[in-house]
């Protein structure tokens, strides 16, 4: 069954056609890359799909609910309860530590949990470096800590936008590899991205060209 | 962990790991809320600073007595329970009297007083030397000092005529040295017993006469010629003691015991008649300006001893008070003392509540721009730590951070900076107040208990009035500026 499904969806930004009658779809459990060049409509599409922008057109239904149309409260809400959202620029609150950063996105879900919030970062390989400030950290381990705030509240989509655009080979890796055990869980994941090998590990990838879906590529090698 | 536990984690942590940020913050809230306490303080304390000051203007109040009556030490003080004892700097009493200085065929006013008031209620009283602090010693007026000449350590001798100074009988004539003083008393079988003595300069008995002849002459009438009973009496001043130097006579008991008694009597009915002379040390000059300087200046038991009164002609009283508390305080004098009337000096009391008024609105005044100037001092820090952490509040947004939430946050920092300034303000506060009250009004101030709460809740009562603008722009913030991005 699709957790999210775009039907005919544009975004006009003026004269500007930023997304122009966008239909797609990604299954429960899925792993799917959005590649294109820059001005494409990428960015437009993970605000919608992140529920931080509503269409000009179309609708989205996010586990069968439409969230083209909700107010911005209700999309809090939404985007609060169902995605964890990775970005490319870490993003981490400066003045927190690495534990605590993950403690934040449990803060505004649920209930803050220590023990848990240790255990998501020993799961993205950072258990010790948990009382460390983002300053202190690398940039790849930062963006550990984001996917481990990403995964902390068990959302049904994560959204990760340029995940790997600014981390070396290295780290890629290791950020690929937790994607990988995410889907093995059945975490679906849509990843934003410019890099032909971030797209070539996911198992389709839909690519975006003036606004329009160029084309959709399935990876034949998923999984080998 | 509670949600809550988690929230003041997050404001701490925001405040204790951006230090330098909040260190400014905190200033610009502390300094204001320092100034604001100090304000307050001084304001709360500037009627009884200034009342203080004001008394250095000299008495605002006199009690004079009423029609007929005479008013003493002892009225003074029944009439000074009225006041209440810390609003009453001082309360100088004087007795007026004309004094000869027969060396310089002079006379003068002198005022009997009590220093230790004085220095309470005239402040602006300028002595060059000392205040007399023992008896026979004597504050001198400028004018007077120049006059005759006089400096400190000089002696004058000065004397007081009992009897109106009748004007064509110069001081030397009215001089009386070797005043002699009769008496009478009865003795043994109820006969009167007549005694004459004579007085030397310094008011001991020179001679004495005895007319005993109403006694036994075998027995009471040998005191008239018994020379040893006679001459135990040169020499001593009055009044007498049978058996304290002075033996009776064996065999007339009775009569040497009304011999004593008559010279006793005499002496006490003559005193009020007796001119008395005596010198004084000099201990100081005294400059006012005024028309004290042409006073003389003594204690008021060297007063009583010169006149043999208690007697008070007025006593100037110093009362940190308004108009209106001062009104009060000198109707319940004047009606529960039956010898007392207090009247306001007027020209001083109107004065100085005018000048308070006007004193008290300045700082009012200033006190509200400082208010204002302290919130639009945190109100540009915070919106500069606003728009610092946009990113911030955009990924906290993004990461499912309602409203209500972002609102929460930036008012607990705020208030939790309010907290830290209104502790910093209040004590700090105090301290400007101080310096401010030790260096402009000379005298220091108590802390008021009741400021540090206060202080704390203004303050962080600013922090958030302060913090709504800002507020309003933080959750304003969109989300989607965390996606992309530089």
């Amino acid at each position: 069954m699709s957790l999210l499904e775009l039907k005919n969806v544009s975004k006009i930004y003026g004269d500007l056609k930023a997304l122009d009658n966008v239909s797609l779809h990604v299954d429960q459990g899925e792993w799917v890359a959005i590649m294109g060049p820059s001005g494409s409509g990428k960015s437009t599409m993970m605000n919608i799909i992140g529920c931080m922008d509503k269409p000009t057109s179309g609708e989205v239904l996010l586990d069968g609910v439409d969230i083209s149309k909700e107010s911005s409260k209700k999309l809090t809400d939404i985007r609060r309860d169902k995605i964890g959202l990775i970005f490319q620029q870490f993003h981490m609150v400066n003045y927190l530590t690495a534990v605590e950063n993950v403690m934040v996105s449990q803060y505004y879900h649920s209930m803050p949990d220590e023990e848990e919030a240790l255990e998501a970062l020993g799961r993205v390989g950072l258990r010790e470096r948990a009382r460390h400030l983002p300053s202190q950290l690398s940039g790849g381990e930062q963006q550990r800590v984001c996917v481990a705030r990403a995964l902390i509240n068990h959302p049904e989509l994560i959204l990760a936008d340029e995940p790997t655009g600014n981390l070396d080979e290295a780290n890629e890796n290791i950020v690929l590899d937790l994607f990988a055990q995410l889907h093995k869980e059945g975490t679906t994941l849509i990843v934003v991205t410019h890099d032909p090998e971030v797209a070539d590990a996911a198992q389709r990838t839909i690519v975006l060209e003036h606004g329009k879906v160029a084309r959709e590529v399935i990876n034949e090698n998923f999984g080998k | 962990m509670t949600k809550r536990r988690m929230f003041l984690r997050m404001i701490t942590a925001s405040l204790l790991r951006r230090r330098s940020r909040m260190l400014i913050a905190l200033l610009s809230i502390g300094i204001g809320a320092t100034i604001l306490a100090g304000l307050v303080t001084i304001y709360v304390d500037v009627p009884r600073q200034m009342g203080a000051q004001f008394r250095s203007y000299g008495a605002n109040m006199l009690l004079l007595p009423k029609e007929g009556e005479t008013l003493n030490s002892k009225s003074l003080s029944e009439a000074l329970e009225a006041v209440p004892k810390d609003a009453l700097v001082g309360a100088a009493p004087y007795r007026y009297v004309r004094l000869d200085m027969t060396t310089r065929q002079q006379s003068f006013t002198a005022a009997g007083t009590d220093f230790s008031q004085i220095v309470k209620t005239s402040p602006y009283f300028s002595v060059d030397g000392a205040y007399p602090s023992e008896t026979r010693q004597v504050l001198v007026g400028k004018e007077i000092a120049d006059t005759i000449d006089v400096k400190v350590g000089s002696t004058m001798e000065l004397t007081y005529q009992p009897v109106q100074h009748v004007s064509d009988k110069t001081p030397e004539e009215s001089r009386v040295p070797g005043a002699s003083l009769s008496g009478k008393a009865e003795g043994f079988g109820g006969g009167i017993v007549y005694v004459t003595a004579v007085l030397d300069e310094e008011a001991k008995i020179a001679s004495v006469s005895i007319d005993a002849s109403t006694q036994t002459p075998e027995y009471g009438g040998r005191v008239a010629e018994d020379e040893g009973f006679l001459n135990q009496l040169v020499g001593r001043s009055l009044p007498l003691t049978l058996g304290d130097g002075v033996d009776a006579l064996t065999g007339a008991t009775v009569t040497s015991s009304a011999v004593v008694d008559a010279l006793n009597s005499a002496a006490e009915t003559s005193a009020a008649t007796r001119p008395r002379t005596q010198n004084f040390t000099v201990t100081g000059i005294l400059t006012t300006g005024g028309e004290e300087e042409g006073y003389i200046f003594m204690s008021l038991r060297d007063m009583e001893t010169m006149t043999d009164s208690d007697q008070l002609d007025v006593a100037e009283l110093s009362v940190s008070a308004n108009v209106e508390q001062l009104e009060s305080y000198a109707a319940a004098m004047t009606e529960n003392s039956r010898s007392v009337q207090a009247r306001l000096v007027k020209r001083v009391a109107r004065s100085e509540a005018s000048v308070l008024e006007k004193l008290t609105a300045l700082v009012f005044l200033v006190t509200l721009v400082v208010l204002l100037l302290t919130m639009i001092c945190v109100s540009t820090t915070m919106m500069a730590v606003v728009s610092e952490r946009r990113r911030e509040i955009g990924l906290r947004k993004a990461l499912g951070a309602s409203d209500s939430s972002i609102r929460a946050e930036f008012l607990g920092e705020g208030l939790f900076l309010g907290l830290l300034g209104g502790v910093m303000g209040a004590i700090l506060g105090f301290v400007f107040a101080q310096v401010v009250s030790v260096n402009v009004f000379g005298s220091s101030i108590t802390f008021q208990p009741l400021l540090l709460p206060a202080a704390i809740i203004v303050s962080m009562a600013i922090a958030a009035a302060s913090c709504l603008l800002p507020i309003k722009r933080a959750v304003a913030i969109d989300p989607a500026i965390v996606l992309k991005g530089e």
